[in-house]
């Protein structure tokens, strides 16, 4: 995708809704008919979407497809690097799906569901592929036109972002990776004395 | 502990109402000279040592020490729209708590918003029903006031001076120091007197850079004055000294009670002496009036859980259930003696409501510790305290008394900077990096007493108990909004002065209440027409009632209130005890 010219979010996300209505047809399902719309264009070996992901067990609420995809994308929101392991190292995708099967907001539940349908409308009409598919740049490159604009907050895609943002940095900062490997966190050990400026040595 | 059989058919000494830092002190300070007490708290007595998680790593937790998904606590801006707990938008919340009750750590020590309902203004109401009450959970900053405070009408002529001065209470914060502990460093500054401190806490480079800066322009930064025991108590086996460990950010209690709370610091060791019964989940809807003599003769009290009322006497009542509720108790207790509500003549209970207006601060970074080794900063009880500096020596135009500032810095388990824009590999380094850089700080500053501030009961509204609430009459005035807008200003400068990177600039003032700081409602002085207590806590009306708790307060000063209500709270004890013994009472 062209990386120089700036994108008019609001201009393009016209056409590429146009893209997704006319794959989506006249179908227009709740959310798991979607993931399975994604398995069967991926032609994933996954089991078959047919049923609602309510009638699953309370903290299961994305289908397999789904939670590749939020790995991926939390992944692409703190990914490893050499210092440690990222947001799919530190299973944040089990965390954020655990967070909305538990939760008792519907909103924020219809928010995922449709953030993840247009992620990946907006990668195949960038990168020509889905966002699972496409590789780490064109990732980037989906989430940066998002994070360009987040403060397009009317715009679901938006406040998806913002609210994977939010779950990825919860979920990864309060797990072992992110304490322990990534912050090397110095508390919860006792200490004989409280450490100060001057047992560090000079600061500046 | 040795825990005394309630007996409810027996006349005891002395009821006290309420088990937080005043219940919990006037158990311990009664009981010490040979009362016999009981003590009522209306909430339940947690297993407190599986509640208050220090140690808990966040991945161990269910919910990441989040609150569980059916359980809400209200946001600022849910605060700022009338009725929002009750109403519209929050049917799915199950259990909805106040600000304080967003992590699952504190979950069962602030009170259910829909049990406990309350009216008019908007008000950021924490409350903690469990024994020990909000102590379990407090901020720790244990500061001491000056003739400054109780004098202070004596220096801009606003309001009342209070009953005593400084000479008289400074003994008293002497023993809650030795008693319980605290930690800080000495500057003798005249508007912030010391007190007897354990060893002091460090402050980390970020804020010896501060430090250093102020000290140019005559501001004081100190250590944090935490009401936390660094050396150990010998006389008390419930607790433990600091061990540094953190996570002491998380503010969701101390495991080892090296920070003080009122159940190992006061209630424990009171019940040891064998003179102290404790009835928990006593909800106290009235006091009862002898109707012969006028006085006080014991309480009704519901059981929080089997709604069963019951009465119990005593020779004295002392009330100590916060701020509010004390007066809404004494207002909920109106007899043919008392019809304005009990220790009401003055008119003034509920009135003179103040306490501390926060919101504005700063947060920035030292530039200098970018990018270096993370540090251990959270294992302090509190990073470090700015003392007063506006209407000292000189007058501000603008406005009268003073505020300081509360701050920290460096790292916590939680980093601080996750709201950087961005994401991916730049996001991250750019978290990491900056981490153990932070600094930031929030002031607190004095709200005036002023008379039409008022809490009354609500004509319709009950609560779950079916004992009417609490209806708030109550705004931050001109001479607050004007200390705000100083208070961002000077916090601007002073970072800027010490040449951190100032990242945020918060101008936006709190939901009254906010602070957890309310104080005034049933104030001491010496005239009965306009105070509701004397010198003593001791009511005007009513000889053998006293409330000991922050609704004595004359007027809030902008020191955090804790320490001065016990050493209040001790003074007043002292002299009830002793009168007691005379037959006085």
């Amino acid at each position: 995708m062209p990386k120089d010219n700036p994108i008019d979010l609001r201009q393009d996300r016209r056409q590429w809704l146009k893209t997704s209505a006319s794959v989506l047809g006249a179908t227009l399902l709740p959310m798991p008919a979607v993931a399975a719309e994604t398995t069967q264009t991926e032609a994933a070996p996954a089991a078959p979407q047919t049923k609602p992901v309510e009638s699953k067990a309370a903290a299961r609420f994305f289908t397999p497809a789904q939670h590749a995809l939020v790995d991926e994308l939390s992944e692409t929101i703190i990914p490893a690097d050499s210092h440690s392991g990222g947001a799919k190292a530190a299973k944040v995708a089990d965390y954020i799906e655990q967070f909305l099967g538990e939760s008792f907001d519907d909103a924020q539940k219809s928010l995922w569901r449709e953030g993840l349908r247009l992620i990946d409308v907006m990668s195949r009409h960038y990168n020509g592929k889905s966002f699972v598919d496409a590789s780490p740049d064109d990732r980037i490159a989906v989430l940066t036109i998002l994070s360009d604009h987040d403060q397009m907050t009317d715009l679901p895609e938006v406040r998806f972002f913002l609210e994977l943002k939010r779950l990825t940095v919860r979920g990864y900062y309060t797990s072992k990776i992110g304490i322990h490997d990534e912050l090397e966190y110095k508390g919860n050990r006792i200490l004989q004395e409280y450490v100060g400026c001057d047992d560090q040595g000079a600061a500046s | 502990m040795a825990e005394s059989e309630v007996n409810l058919t027996r006349t005891y000494d002395a009821i006290v109402i309420g088990s937080g830092a005043a219940g919990g002190m006037a158990a311990h300070v009664l009981t010490s000279h040979g009362l016999q007490v009981l003590l009522l708290e209306a909430g339940k007595k947690l297993p407190i040592e599986k509640e208050l998680r220090s140690m808990e790593w966040p991945y161990d937790n269910p919910y990441r020490g989040q609150l569980p998904p059916d359980q809400h606590s209200l946001t600022f801006n849910e605060y700022t729209i009338r009725n929002p707990p009750y109403g519209p938008g929050f049917e799915k919340a199950k259990h909805l708590k106040s600000y304080v009750g967003s992590t699952d750590y504190v979950k069962n020590i602030v009170v259910d918003e829909r049990e406990n309902p309350f009216t008019g203004t908007n008000y950021a109401w924490v409350r903690a029903r469990c024994l020990g009450g909000k102590t379990n959970i407090w901020g720790r900053l244990a500061l001491r006031l000056s003739d400054y405070d109780f004098k202070a009408k004596d220096r801009d002529g606003y309001g009342e001076n209070w009953p005593i001065s400084y000479a008289d209470i400074a003994p008293y914060y002497d023993k809650v120091d030795l008693y319980l502990g605290i930690t800080g460093v000495k500057e003798n500054l005249p508007y912030l007197p010391d007190s007897i401190f354990q060893r002091p806490t460090k402050l980390n480079c970020a804020e010896v850079t501060l430090k250093e800066s102020l000290a140019k322009i005559g501001r004081v930064l100190t250590q944090y004055r935490a009401g936390v025991t660094s050396d150990g108590l010998k006389h008390n086996k419930y607790r433990s000294r600091c061990y540094g460990r953190g996570a002491c950010e998380r503010k969701g209690g101390c495991d080892i009670h090296a920070a003080f709370d009122s159940p190992t610091g006061l209630i424990y060791p009171a019940m040891d002496t064998g003179n102290l019964a404790l009835r928990t989940n006593a909800v106290v809807r009235e006091i009862i009036v002898d109707p012969q003599t006028g006085k006080a003769s014991g309480v009704h009290f519901i059981d929080n859980q089997t709604l069963r009322d019951y009465a119990v006497r005593a020779k004295v009542v002392i009330v100590a259930a916060s701020t509010l509720e004390s007066a809404r108790l004494l207002l909920l207790s109106k007899s043919r003696q008392h019809p304005n509500g009990l220790a009401n003549s003055s008119g003034h209970v509920g009135h003179n409501f103040c306490e501390h207006i926060m919101g504005p601060g700063v947060a920035g970074r030292a530039k200098n510790l970018v990018g270096k080794q993370p540090t251990l900063d959270d294992g302090r009880p509190g990073g470090f305290y700015l003392t007063r500096f506006r209407n000292l020596a000189e007058k501000h135009p603008k406005f009268i008394r003073g505020y300081g500032f509360e701050g920290g810095s460096g790292s916590t388990m939680f980093p601080r900077g996750t709201d950087t824009h961005g994401f991916g590999a730049a996001f991250k380094e750019e978290v990491r990096k900056n981490q153990g850089a932070f600094v930031g700080m929030g002031a607190f500053g004095e709200v005036l007493a002023r008379y039409e501030n008022y809490v009354d009961l609500d004509p319709a509204v009950k609560d779950k108990w079916g004992i009417p609430a609490l209806r708030f009459h109550y705004r931050f005035g001109d001479n607050e909004h004007r200390m705000a807008e100083d208070m961002k200003e000077t916090a601007q400068e002073m970072f800027e002065a010490a040449g951190f990177e100032i990242t945020h600039v918060s101008s936006r003032v709190l939901t009254e209440g906010w602070s957890i700081h309310e104080l005034g409602t049933a104030r001491m002085g010496s005239d009965p027409k306009t105070s509701v207590l004397n010198q003593f806590q001791q009511s005007h009306d009513v000889k053998n009632l006293f409330v000991v708790d922050g609704s004595a307060f004359v007027n809030a000063s902008c020191q955090n209130p804790t320490w001065t209500i016990m050493a209040l709270c001790w003074r007043s004890c002292d002299y009830l005890a002793d009168e007691f013994k005379k037959g006085n009472l």
